[in-house]
């Protein structure tokens, strides 16, 4: 059966990949082809014979955009908060940006509410408390944002706040004894674990569905990357309003500090996430270019670490803090491997930066074979500590992960499989990833006796 | 019969703007009346028809706006403004002088 409407917007997303265009142009050139089909439908052709012979008349993409190129030349700047052109979706976009600002207060109001209590953020007795709790003040409301938006049913809704719900009781209830090492374990891992969950609410209903669940990674650098520069911007006007207020003699540090940057850090998420997700069709996603900027000098300074540390012969003093490092350098490759996948087409043929991901990754993996064989050798020598674990643990988990890649990779490579085979392995490693999480921050309290 | 591409995008305008005086109307029907008008000579294509309308509008001589079509299809539609009426009008003057200087120095040759 002929997709009429898919075979249209792969069309427009060619037009798109020109640049040239505005948005409002290239529905414009959308409902012209429709006319045109109508048209020639009525005329009695076939749908797809209607669509063939209009986007040939409409005239190639590169003429039609290059016409357009003429008039939009100041335009190519494209503008992030363009005005939705019709009425639905006008309303249904104040809708949203009035529910950013709720949460954002709501979000902040809720950071506040221990202080209340006498539990001050600025109180070095609480900097655990609030570090642990930090992704509940914030992520609970993305979450809502997104099943609002686009319209969970009640069950899912109610099972992911469930979790949230779930995780606030049991972080908090849990008791912890010097030296404190699974709480703070905690608090590192609640995080992703939350963020993986409001995943959940991202998605949608098709959470299995291994291309939304691609998206979702799209999301997180996407998020990232803007939820960096949009910080960056509030620590700027902090430091202003501190400036001219104190060249008038008023102090207002107490007010940053209580007030301006709980706030605003809720403000700058919910922001980020709004924006994140208006733009997504918009400008092109920065992650992959940075992805792209950096696997290849990311290469070779791997392959001149291994050079070196082969011909000097030494091999690496593994302490906690270098297991932590190499557990990074793991997460870095990762990233960098995934963010080159995330823009590739599903159908490219096999690229440049296809055959740099795979040496990337046996780079990473040997550097980390390397640093794992003396490490376990140490660990069974010194005993196991939660903080030992749960960073080994990272380190097999990423390291499995990295491997499954090498390998869907390598029978890419050779035809056995295609290259939609390795997206699904790799969106479904990500619930390896929630559960992992899950067990630190819920269970190794637990197993380890709340130490 | 081939008009050359220079006149094409000189009479683009005058065209247009006629055609919006009379009603508001969207690009492919622009096309197809002037296709009509013509008796199927002059043919436009899309690539040049949209950014001639983008360029008026930004002249403020059309305006356009958002409507749905028969079947609740987003299309936009462009209309005529005060200034396009003038515009129109001096064009009507130029094309007229132009017109009539040609016909006259074609008379003269077919006199002699």
């Amino acid at each position: 059966m002929f997709d009429l409407e898919l075979n249209i917007r792969s069309w427009s997303d060619h037009l798109r990949a020109r640049g040239n265009f505005k948005e409002t142009d290239i529905l414009e050139l959308e409902s012209h082809l429709h006319d045109e089909i109508e048209d020639l439908v009525k005329a009695g052709l076939a749908v797809d014979e209607a669509f063939l012979i209009s986007v040939k008349r409409l005239g190639s993409s590169q003429l039609i955009s290059s016409e357009y190129s003429k008039v939009n030349s100041e335009n190519l700047w494209k503008h992030l908060l363009v005005e939705p052109v019709d009425k639905v979706e006008k309303v249904q976009n104040r809708k949203n940006i009035i529910l950013v600002i709720i949460f954002a207060l709501l979000a902040g109001t809720l950071a506040k509410i221990p202080g209340i209590f006498g539990m001050q953020i600025s109180d070095p007795a609480y900097s655990l408390f609030y570090f642990k709790n930090l992704s509940l003040f914030v992520l609970p409301f993305i979450a809502a944002f997104f099943i609002i938006k686009h319209k969970l049913s009640w069950k899912m809704a109610a099972a992911i706040m469930g979790v949230f719900c779930f995780t606030a009781i049991a972080i908090n209830m849990y008791p912890s004894f010097e030296p404190k090492d699974t709480e703070l374990l905690t608090g590192i891992h609640v995080p992703i674990f939350l963020w993986l969950i409001t995943g959940v609410a991202y998605i949608g209903s098709k959470w299995k569905d291994s291309r939304r669940r691609m998206d979702f990674i799209r999301f997180t650098g996407e998020s990232f990357i803007y939820g960096v520069l949009i910080f960056c911007g509030i620590m700027v006007l902090a430091m202003f309003i501190m400036m001219i207020f104190s060249a008038i003699q008023i102090d207002l540090s107490w007010f940053i500090a209580d007030y301006f940057f709980i706030y605003g850090g809720c403000a700058a998420a919910m922001v980020t996430v709004y924006l994140v997700e208006v733009k997504k069709s918009i400008v092109e996603n920065f992650a992959p270019i940075l992805a792209k900027i950096f696997s290849p000098l990311f290469l070779i300074a791997m392959i001149a670490f291994l050079a070196v540390m082969a011909a000097s012969g030494k091999s690496p003093f593994v302490e906690r803090e270098f297991l932590i490092g190499f557990d990074l350098m793991l997460v870095l490759v990762l990233g960098l491997v995934l963010y080159v996948i995330s823009s590739r087409g599903m159908h490219d043929k096999a690229g440049l930066f296809d055959y740099m991901n795979l040496a990337l990754i046996l780079a990473a993996v040997v550097i980390d074979g390397v640093a794992l064989s003396a490490i376990i050798f140490r660990l069974s020598a010194y005993g196991i500590t939660p903080n030992k674990l749960a960073a080994l643990g990272e380190n097999l988990i990423l390291l499995v992960n990295l491997g499954g890649l090498a390998w869907m990779y390598i029978r890419y490579f050779a035809r056995k499989i295609d290259f939609y085979v390795l997206e699904k392995w790799q969106t479904s490693y990500l619930s390896v990833y929630v559960i992992w999480m899950a067990v630190v921050a819920f269970l190794f309290p637990v197993i380890f006796g709340f130490l | 019969m081939n008009v050359s591409k220079d006149l094409i995008a000189a009479s683009a305008t005058p065209i247009v703007l006629a055609i919006l005086k009379e009603n508001d109307s969207y690009g492919y029907s622009i096309i197809k009346m002037v296709k009509e008008l013509s008796d199927n000579e002059l043919v436009w294509t899309e690539g040049m028809l949209y950014p001639v309308l983008h360029r008026l509008e930004e002249q403020e001589l059309i305006e356009s706006y958002w409507n749905s079509s028969e079947t609740g299809r987003k299309r936009k539609y462009y209309r005529i403004k005060e200034a396009g009426l003038k515009e129109l009008e001096m064009q009507k003057k130029q094309w007229e002088m132009v017109n009539s200087a040609l016909s006259k120095t074609w008379k003269n040759k077919n006199q002699e």
